[in-house]
């Protein structure tokens, strides 16, 4: 038997590789994959709760749908970026972009 | 019995397989493919055993998986086995083993061979996952994943620039049917509640008429699409574009087959409309003599292959326009074995001759006895010649055409099959016979042994027309001599004019005589009846235009306001500037006069109080850049920061 449990783990495994990914990806198309598997194993937990919770409320639902729906946004406004940056300077790597440096 | 689960489980495993592993890993695992499609093959001659001797419209054996819980209700996608499933099974297993057979030999010099076999197997699965599905929802996800394979393996050589067009056109270009599809899965989920098969086709007596006439034309526009039919068969010629292997399974056997084999299902929704009806039949047999005409004028081996293959489908639309599912789905399945076996004959051709060209092959016969062998046996399939299996599902076709009083279209489709013998001799003649050009050598040994497989069922299989239609719950019947001779008199008349042409005293006759006399005519079947012409000056130039004038709205008006309101806040700040000029630094001078006097009266205390204020400012700046090493201005340590203060408050919130 599959519980909420099982989810939350499998989301939170999920949601720590995105992290890492995030941290550690010098590339910034993989950050911006990464940040997508973030927000994917937050759908999940949402998902899971929404259907271990035995009311499963569609509003849960409707809920994961926005969520969805604004995560292909930020894929749009964040390879845009992503493509501006290669086209100012050639890279992509985002170590190379310390101009906030204070 | 979820062993079942294994026949499109093993080759979607493959995938996986082939996705994360390194190249290295890959090349030594590439025959994995081929063994695994003869474990599914093996799988699918038992579930073959298990449904035999068939004719039961009960499955005998039925998968749920609740998919999306959804308020009340619940999406289930559903497998099951009923006989035109248990015999699709065998088809696509087959072709798909053979294929992956012959892909080793043809691909084997290709530097991304790994990934071409991944998909190829990723394509099995979805096929196979379409064939066993149960509710039109899985059929249509794995519609959508054969859509995507197609696309991956058309644009499969994507450095040159036609094979990435051709990829591109064809998933539009599907695409545009695919909206048929969900059409009829709106209408069908509204009227019935639910996507099986059974559900819908046991609710046919509570359909309003509107909603029946929408969801048949949607899910006949949709086969329109996958399966080449008039207006929306475009993308398939350019599809050639691709690895003939694949074309032979995607193109020819299989995916192109899946619009004929949803359509076949769902019959009695379409037949509650006549006029569905009509239209399909109508499409059917304009779409096979379109076919036909045009593949007559190509010079391209696999335009040629590609133009019959639409041809012949648009045959199992005219069976399907008739009423007759069997009838549709035998010379489905007859065609799929032929004109794999075409496909992957022209690929052992094409790899000895180093051109598509036919105007430059010429006297292959004779170096390459298996595949002239081979390739003639499927011609002659194709052209509908006894005893081979496409005289008897060709036939099938005319005779229930004839039997619905349907005269029109039964000798329209006689004319279609007139052409096709007749092209069918002309490619003939062009490759084997006349002079030869290059060196030429017979194909690998897998190549071959795929070739006679397809070859030998190809010769027998047209003995078991009685026997599949009883298997599918219909009647079986044996050809009837009334249509078989007509049928066979067109035939042998098709070849005998392309013999006439291309074949007399031995060598390849110059055709530019036909051409000059019909240069109008010959001009618009080169220009393939104008179809690219017309979508690409009604469809993509429109949009091309009203594209760039939004572009040019885009630059003019709105970068103009954006422009211009920076302008206004440049000429402002000129403006303020000069006034600091004048106003405020004449203010600042005459205030400095008089701050001079003060200045000094002043000076002893600076010396005091206010050098004691810079020096503590100087630590504090001292104290500043200690901390400015952390401000790399580099994000990730940002986010490092940030994170780690997160967990920080998360473990002081919930302490």
């Amino acid at each position: 038997m599959i519980t909420a449990a099982h989810y939350t783990v499998l989301a939170s495994g999920l949601f720590c590789i995105g992290l890492f990914g995030v941290l550690n990806a010098r590339s910034a198309l993989r950050v911006v994959v990464a940040v997508e598997l973030m927000l994917n194993a937050v759908n999940l937990n949402l998902v899971a709760y929404a259907v271990t919770s035995g009311a499963r409320p569609a509003s849960a639902l409707a809920f994961v749908l926005l969520l969805i729906v604004i995560a292909a946004a930020e894929v749009g406004l964040a390879l845009a970026l992503v493509v501006a940056l290669s086209r100012r300077s050639d890279i992509t790597a985002i170590d190379g972009y310390a101009t906030l440096k204070g | 019995m979820t062993w079942l689960l294994a026949i499109p489980g093993l080759p979607a495993a493959c995938f996986l397989v082939f996705l994360v592993s390194s190249r290295r890993i890959r090349e030594r695992l590439l025959p994995l493919p081929a063994v695994c499609s003869f474990i599914t093959l093996g799988l699918s001659v038992t579930a073959l055993a298990r449904v035999w001797p068939g004719g039961a419209e009960e499955p005998v054996w039925r998968g749920v998986l609740p998919f999306a819980p959804l308020g009340d209700h619940t999406l289930e996608l559903s497998m099951a086995l009923d006989p035109v499933a248990a015999a699709m099974l065998i088809v696509v297993t087959l072709i798909a083993a053979c294929v992956q057979v012959y892909s080793l030999g043809y691909m084997h010099r290709d530097e991304r061979k790994g990934w071409y076999f991944g998909v190829l197997s990723l394509f099995t699965s979805a096929m196979l996952v379409l064939v066993l599905s149960d509710t039109l929802l899985l059929t249509f996800m794995a519609w959508e994943l054969m859509g995507l394979c197609s696309y991956l393996l058309i644009g499969f050589w994507f450095e040159m620039e036609a094979p990435r067009k051709a990829s591109m056109k064809a998933f539009l270009t599907t695409k545009v049917g695919d909206m048929g599809f969900l059409l009829a899965l709106f209408m069908i989920w509204s009227t019935v509640g639910s996507f099986e098969y059974r559900a819908v086709l046991e609710s046919l007596g509570e359909w309003p008429a509107a909603a029946a006439a929408m969801a048949g034309f949607g899910l006949v526009f949709a086969a329109m699409g996958k399966s080449a039919q008039m207006p929306l068969h475009v993308w398939l010629p350019d599809a050639m574009a691709g690895p003939t292997p694949a074309s032979a399974l995607i193109h020819a056997a299989t995916m192109v087959a899946a619009g004929i084999y949803v359509v076949a299902r769902m019959l009695p929704l379409l037949a509650l409309t006549p006029w569905v009806m009509e239209f399909v039949l109508a499409i059917g047999v304009a779409t096979a003599l379109m076919g036909g005409v045009l593949a007559c004028v190509q010079h391209d081996v696999k335009k040629v292959l590609a133009y019959s293959t639409i041809s012949q489908l648009g045959f199992m639309f005219i069976a399907l326009g008739a009423g007759n599912a069997e009838v549709a789905l035998f010379h489905l399945v007859t065609h799929a074995f032929f004109k794999s076996l075409l496909f992957l004959g022209a690929g052992v051709i094409i790899h000895a001759a180093h051109t598509q060209d036919m105007r430059l092959m010429g006297g292959l016969g004779r170096h390459m006895p298996i595949t002239a062998g081979t390739f003639t046996v499927g011609t002659f399939a194709l052209a509908g010649l006894f005893p081979f299996s496409g005289f008897f599902s060709k036939d099938e076709i005319i005779a229930v055409l004839v039997h619905h009083d349907h005269w029109y279209a039964a000798a329209l489709a006689l004319t279609a099959s007139f052409l096709t013998a007749f092209y069918v001799n002309r490619l003939l003649f062009r490759v084997f016979s006349g002079p030869e050009q290059g060196e030429l050598h017979e194909g690998h040994p897998s190549m071959l042994a795929s070739l006679v497989v397809l070859a030998g069922i190809t010769c027998v299989l047209g003995f078991a027309s009685p026997t599949f239609a009883e298997f599918l719950g219909g009647e079986g019947v044996w050809p009837e001599l009334g249509v078989a001779l007509p049928s066979l008199a067109v035939a042998g008349a098709g070849l005998v004019t392309g013999w006439w042409i291309y074949g007399r005293r031995g060598v390849v006759v110059n055709t530019r005589i036909y051409k000059e006399r019909f240069a109008r005519l010959y001009g618009v079947l080169d220009q393939r009846l104008h179809f690219d012409t017309f979508y690409r000056q009604m469809i993509v130039e429109p949009f091309a235009i009203v594209a760039s004038a939004l572009a040019t709205i885009d630059r003019t008006a709105i970068d103009g306001v954006v422009n211009g309101a920076i302008g206004f806040w440049k000429r402002a700040a000129v403006v303020a500037w000069s006034f600091d000029d004048a106003a405020v630094d004449g203010l600042v001078n005459g205030l400095a006069k008089i701050d001079v006097s003060a200045t000094r009266l002043l000076d002893d205390f600076d010396n005091g109080f206010v050098d004691g204020i810079v020096a503590g400012v100087g630590h504090v700046v001292t104290a500043a850049s200690a901390v400015r090493r952390v401000h790399t201005g580099n994000v990730r340590t940002y986010l490092i920061g940030l994170v780690s203060a997160t967990a920080v408050l998360v473990w002081v919130l919930t302490r």
